[in-house]
C-alpha cells in the first residue's frame, strides 16, 4: 500500500468552497477534460442533525496504461463511487472515494475534507483542503509487479491532483465574477 | 454543470442540479432549510438514471462499493466535534 497525502488552502470562505465544490466538474474547470459525467446517485438530508449525504458517480475517460489496457475488457470509461458528508454547523465536507472499475488490479481510496482555515494560514475566507489517498495493487505474488504498479499510480495521483487543484481555483474565480456581475447588474437596475 | 452518463437524462439533471445549488447555497449553508425542496425533481432523474446503470450492469458495482462505504457511514453520519 501506499499513501499519498496533500494539504492547500484556498483563498476563499467556506461557503464558496463547499458550494462549488458540487460543480467542481463543470466546463470552467479546464483541467477536467476527462471526466465526462458526474451523476447524483442519491441525497440524504437529515433536518435533525442538517448532516446531507451524496452518492455521486463520476465517470472518466479511462487513463490506464497501455500495458494494463488488454486486461481491461475494452471498457472505455472507469468509473469512481463518492461519498459526502456536510456538516454545515461545524462547516466541514468530507469526500470519500473509490475506484469501480480496474478494482481487481488497483483499489484506491481517497478522503478529501474542507474545513475553514485557522492558525497561520487562517483567517475570514480561507478554506483548508486535506487529501489522503491509499492505493493497493492487487496481483498475486508478484511483488515486484505490485510495487512498480503502486509507484506508477501514486506518482499519477500526485499529477492529476495538482491538475486537480489548479481547475478547481479557476471555478471558484469565476464563480465569484458571475456573482460579482450579477449582483452589480442588479444594483444597476435598482437604480434605474 | 456537469453531464451525465446517460444523454437522455441530462435535461432533467440540469433541472435537478439547478435546483440543488440554489437550494445548498440560499437555504442550506445557511441553516434555514427544514425539507430537501429538490426532492421531487431528484426522482424524476433517478427514475431515467437507474435505468441506465441498470442496462450498463453498473448497479450491481455500486452495491458492493455501498457495502464497502459503510463505515465511512459510521463516522461521518454522527455529529462530531460540537
Amino acid at each position: 500500500m501506499r499513501l499519498f497525502t496533500s494539504t492547500h488552502t484556498f483563498d476563499y470562505s467556506w461557503e464558496e468552497v463547499s458550494t462549488n465544490n458540487w460543480r467542481k466538474y463543470c466546463p470552467w474547470n479546464d483541467k477536467a477534460s476527462h471526466v465526462l459525467a458526474v451523476d447524483t446517485l442519491s441525497r440524504s438530508f437529515d433536518p435533525a442533525t442538517h448532516l446531507l449525504r451524496t452518492e455521486r458517480l463520476i465517470t472518466c475517460r479511462q487513463a490506464a496504461p497501455s500495458w494494463l489496457k488488454p486486461f481491461l475488457a475494452g471498457r472505455e470509461e472507469s468509473l469512481v463511487y463518492e461519498v459526502s458528508y456536510v456538516d454545515p454547523v461545524a462547516k466541514r465536507v468530507t469526500m470519500c472515494s473509490q475506484n469501480l472499475t480496474m478494482s481487481e488490479f488497483l483499489t484506491c481510496a481517497e478522503k478529501v475534507v474542507y474545513t475553514p482555515a485557522t492558525g497561520d494560514g487562517g483567517g475570514a475566507g480561507r478554506t483548508r483542503f486535506e487529501q489522503e489517498a491509499r492505493i493497493t495493487a492487487l496481483c498475486g505474488g508478484w511483488a515486484k509487479v505490485r510495487q512498480k504498479i503502486e509507484e506508477f499510480s501514486v506518482e499519477r495521483f500526485g499529477q492529476n491532483a495538482a491538475r486537480g487543484r489548479e481547475g478547481f481555483e479557476r471555478v471558484l474565480a469565476m464563480s465569484r465574477q458571475v456573482f460579482r456581475e450579477q449582483r452589480e447588474r442588479e444594483a444597476a437596475g435598482a437604480g434605474a | 454543470m456537469s453531464a451525465s452518463l446517460a444523454p437522455e437524462c441530462n435535461d432533467v439533471k440540469e433541472r435537478y442540479d439547478t435546483c440543488f445549488l440554489k437550494w445548498y447555497s440560499e437555504k442550506y449553508l445557511r441553516g434555514s432549510a427544514t425539507t430537501d425542496e429538490c426532492e421531487p425533481l431528484f426522482k424524476q432523474y433517478k427514475t431515467c438514471l437507474s435505468k441506465a446503470l441498470k442496462e450498463r450492469g453498473i448497479d450491481q458495482m455500486l452495491e458492493e462499493a455501498r457495502a464497502d462505504n459503510k463505515e465511512n457511514d459510521a463516522e461521518y453520519l454522527r455529529p462530531s466535534g460540537r
